[in-house]
């Protein structure tokens, strides 16, 4: 047995010393936790750990495996995500225990805090005292055990698993139901309490889902589908897209889904133009791409190990399960021939898409969908998903065709179900618990992988100040033209700010508190290397490009992604569809476009009489509408439309 | 978005080491705000005296504030007994018998007021715990009970008058310290400035001091001012209140925003997060409970009961 003292030790060095005790199969005593946060975070080795007191925020958080004794209190997040193993507190626990477990067994002796088990998907959580506001919230699996009361608002919108409560039942949350109890279930329970010593012979009320919220109760009648681009064609205000919207709501009588961004016309990059005139000099000369430095690296900030990227383009987050495992397949395959990066998006990686990409990030969201530790550490950047410009301030949505029994497994959740993610992280209710929870993942990488947020281009100015305060290694911005897999059109056409106004606020935020040294990654309608040098000269330090990538890759933009029977096999889970999708060609095509962004970025940065496109600045833009001069302070010239009409048309 | 913490020790004896224990609660949990922090100190009260603190920054400015702030006292012949110009503040105590919320109206609009109150001090600036202390010796501070206060600025600015705690304006000696977001902050702030009432800055925790404020000006305890104040605020929150001779915290029905508290026979200790409450128990696991969601609570002094 051996000991760490943390009133002598940090918790950082202490979990490091806990990991490699865990390797050598050495059991672990910890003295004078006095409530400090992160206690064997990141631990995947079956070792018991023995605290001797009070620990804080995330105590055996991000786990696999090991069997942890609190002998005290626990605050927030007890046994985040733990896959396996299990915990004993002999004291309270805070808020949401047992949030987004998978498997593991936790047993708390006092009371636990409001919100627990949110969001877990298997395992079991016992609370030998009372259970407080909203237990067993949004959770998909798994069972939640109270002794004692349950807590005003119990099982609120839980989607699958079983809540049982011994006390007495306050008023129960939406969605959920009493059910009988069948005596083999009983005797489970009964057993799992014998095996962690707990006298108690009384019985209990079971909770269940309710089943009312899981499904939309109307599908979308099928149509001819108007395509992206021709959604707005000619007329902004009375259009074919209008019509077939109030046909078919007048069937559903609820908001209409559908895939893609904003299709209405607002202020964009594509209204900045260069003050240079490079229509001569750009693209006559065959060797550009040697002659300009474009290698990026990105997320080093605080000692991580950067991304490193061969141009300052990534692939944008899109999720397995919105898109087909031959789509992600395809753009990990482009990443890495491009030497950029690919990113999970929601739904977890797959052991294919690791294979294939070469430098992957690895995206976090409040429903922990496929999140793990063995992933985490996998990955060569983490995100925290706090919203998309698609969709500020809502989460995911995957229509029930898409949610098959192999997406439903990685993600954790029960399958056929119109899934809707949580909006809201468990754990991060405000940007002080931010904090703790980006500390958590460093604790559980060992500080070695860069940490970012995403955020949805909303109140940028107060956003960005946040992340640059809560330490992040880089921030993924992303404005209203970005594109979704599903959500209501109304959200995507109204919620959220524009790209080009998001940059400016956030350049100018950082400008502020002086934190111009977080690095911004800028998404939502960067369609190729033009808009991508433009961004940079508004102070993006790259971009990402998921549209582009899977319209180079043979998306026809019909905007069904949604439906799940795309007929490319690019946004589908079905089989026969997903045949379709030739992987090797695709992968090829988006390859070809994005080393066609790559000469473009060259060749602009070359004709601009720069050798890398971060020396290009707001001195080498100007604006050719008021309200583009307006958002970006840029000098408005229309006279530049003359000259550079094609620009504004391909807005 | 913040962290919390207040102190209260029961016995008669206002000889405790309240400094020392909110710095150490306090730096317990920076982590959650490291843009400012701050202090509510209760000092010996002076019959027919005032404590007055403003903020006035620094240099040519801080001078013009001054004079400012001396030129009104004058007007309401107030005399000052003792002043001290320290980091970006003023404090002055003063010899007055007027009525308080003229004095309070007048005082807010010559310069930045932090606290008024026959014993209240309310000591705020930029940086963390031990930077404040630094400059103003809150760790030498004895007393009976006082709370604190680390600031993680999310919307409105980084400046010490936007720092906690926040004074409930025209009442002396009561101070409150949130962590959360009153999302009706707008509606409820216009209510309250119809009757009159003068915001200093953007942040919503000012309107819950100056919400309690109004309740107490209307005849309501501080009680029924928490329960109420759980049922007219929207949002997230935790937050604490002091007087002269009590604490008392609320915290709203979602329970988004954490609270653990201690007690014993001699002490009521609260904060955002039990790491900060053992820093004054270092090496002991402590018996803590967590207030249930839509509660509130206070506690008194012995000597006052």
């Amino acid at each position: 047995m051996a000991t760490i003292d943390l009133s002598l030790t940090p918790v950082r060095q202490a979990n490091e010393l806990l990991r490699k005790y865990g390797a050598d199969g050495v059991d672990v005593e910890v003295l004078n936790p006095d409530a400090r946060h992160h206690i064997g975070v990141g631990l995947t080795h079956p070792i018991n750990v023995h605290v001797k007191g009070s620990a804080g925020y995330f105590c055996a958080g991000l786990t696999d495996g090991p069997r942890f004794i609190v002998d005290n209190n626990v605050g927030w997040g007890l046994g985040d995500n733990m896959l396996g193993g299990s915990i004993i507190v002999n004291g309270n626990a805070s808020a949401i225990p047992g949030v987004a477990i998978r498997g593991a067994e936790i047993v708390v002796k006092g009371n636990i805090g409001s919100r627990a088990g949110q969001v877990m998907k298997a395992g079991t959580l016992l609370a030998c005292g009372n259970a407080n506001f909203m237990a067993g919230y949004m959770m998909y699996g798994g069972r939640l055990i109270i002794l004692g009361q349950s807590g005003e608002k119990v099982g609120q919108d839980m989607t699958g698993g079983n809540i049982y409560v011994a006390g007495k039942l306050a008023e129960m949350g939406t969605d959920a139901m009493l059910t009988d109890l069948p005596a083999a279930e009983l005797d489970d329970i009964r057993a799992f309490l014998d095996k962690y010593q707990i006298a108690f012979k009384g019985t209990f009320q079971k909770i269940v889902n309710a089943g009312k919220k899981l499904r939309y109760a109307r599908n979308e009648p099928r149509r001819r589908a108007i395509p992206f681009f021709e959604s707005f064609a000619d007329n902004a205000y009375w259009n074919a897209k209008v019509q077939e919207d109030i046909h078919i709501k007048s069937q559903i009588g609820r908001y209409r889904i559908r895939g893609y961004g904003a299709a209405r016309a607002m202020p964009h990059i594509s209204d900045l133009a260069f003050r240079k005139d490079i229509s001569i000099g750009a693209g006559s000369d065959p060797d550009v791409i040697c002659k300009v430095h474009m290698k990026t690296e990105i997320g080093g900030r605080s000692g991580a190990n950067p991304l490193k990227l061969s141009m300052p383009v990534m692939i944008a987050p899109m999720s397995y399960g919105a898109l087909s495992k031959s789509a992600k397949l395809a753009l990990a395959i482009a990443s890495r021939l491009s030497g950029t990066s690919e990113n999970t998006g929601e739904g977890g990686m797959s052991k294919e898409q690791r294979a294939e990409a070469n430098q992957i990030i690895y995206q976090c969201l409040a429903g922990r969908l496929g999140w793990n530790i063995h992933d985490m550490r996998q990955a060569n950047g983490l995100e925290i998903y706090i919203s998309q410009g698609a969709k500020p301030g809502l989460g995911g949505q995957l229509m029930a065709k898409k949610v098959t029994p192999e997406i439903a497994r990685i993600r954790g959740i029960p399958a056929g179900i119109d899934l809707r993610s949580p909006s809201r992280h468990p754990d991060v209710l405000g940007a002080d618990d931010l904090v703790i929870k980006v500390e958590e993942f460093r604790e559980a990488t060992g500080y070695r992988i860069p940490v970012s947020v995403k955020l949805g281009a909303g109140r940028v100015r107060d956003d960005i100040k946040i992340a640059w305060k809560d330490g992040f290694d880089f921030v993924e911005l992303d404005g209203m033209q970005g594109s979704t897999g599903a959500a209501g059109n109304e959200v995507l056409e109204f919620v959220g700010i524009p790209t080009l106004s998001a940059i400016q606020e956030a350049r100018d935020a950082l400008t502020e508190v002086g934190g111009l040294d977080m690095p911004i990654v800028l998404m939502g309608g960067i369609k190729d290397g033009i808009d991508t040098v433009k961004a940079l000269a508004l102070g993006a330090h790259a971009v990402a490009m998921g549209t582009s990538a899977i319209i180079a890759g043979g998306c026809i933009a019909c905007l069904q992604c949604h439906v799940g029977t795309c007929v490319t096999g690019i946004a589908t889970q079905d089989p026969e569809h997903e045949k379709r999708y030739n992987i090797p060609a695709e992968a090829q095509n988006i390859h070809h476009f994005l080393e066609s962004v790559r000469w473009q970025i060259a060749a602009v940065t070359h004709a601009l009489g720069y050798s890398d496109p971060h020396e290009v600045s707001r001195d080498d833009l100007v604006a050719l509408t008021p309200e583009a001069a307006a958002i970006t302070r840029l000098p408005y010239a229309p006279e530049y439309r003359e000259r550079q009409p094609d620009l504004r048309k391909a807005s | 978005m913040c962290g919390i913490a207040g102190i209260l020790y029961k016995g008669a004896a206002p000889d405790a080491r309240v400094g020392r224990a909110l710095i150490d609660m306090l730096d317990g949990c920076q982590h959650r705000g490291p843009d400012s922090t701050g202090f509510s100190l209760y000092r010996e009260a002076r019959p027919g005296h005032l404590r007055l603190r403003f903020i006035v920054g620094s240099g040519a400015d801080a001078e013009v504030a001054i004079e400012r702030v001396k030129a009104k006292l004058a007007e309401f012949q107030a005399r000052i007994v003792e002043e001290e110009h320290l980091g970006s503040s003023y404090a002055a105590l003063i010899k007055f018998d007027g009525d308080l919320q003229r004095l309070a109206f007048e005082m807010e609009h010559a310069a930045k007021l932090s606290s008024i109150g026959e014993s209240l001090d309310i000591i705020k600036d930029l940086g963390g715990a031990h930077d404040v202390d630094k400059v103003y010796k809150i760790d030498k501070f004895r007393g009976s009970h006082g709370i604190g206060h680390v600031r993680l600025a999310t919307e409105s600015d980084v400046a010490p008058e936007a720092t906690h705690p926040f004074w409930a304006t025209g009442f002396a000696d009561i101070s409150i310290v949130h962590n959360g977001q009153i999302t009706n902050y707008y509606k409820m702030r216009r209510r309250l400035e119809k009757q009159g009432y003068f915001f200093n800055t953007d942040n919503d925790s000012e309107l819950i001091a100056v919400y309690l404020a109004d309740k107490l000006k209307h005849g309501h305890t501080l009680k029924d001012a928490l329960k109420t104040s759980i049922e007219d605020l929207d949002g997230t929150f935790s937050f604490l209140v002091s007087t002269k001779d009590e604490i008392g915290y609320a915290k709203d029905r979602l329970a988004a925003k954490p609270m653990v508290k201690y007690e014993d026979d001699d002490i009521i200790a609260i904060a955002s997060e039990e790491v900060s409450l053992n820093r004054l128990f270092p090496g002991h696991a402590l018996n803590t409970t967590e207030p249930a969601p839509g509660t509130f609570d206070t506690w008194q002094l012995s000597t006052s009961a």
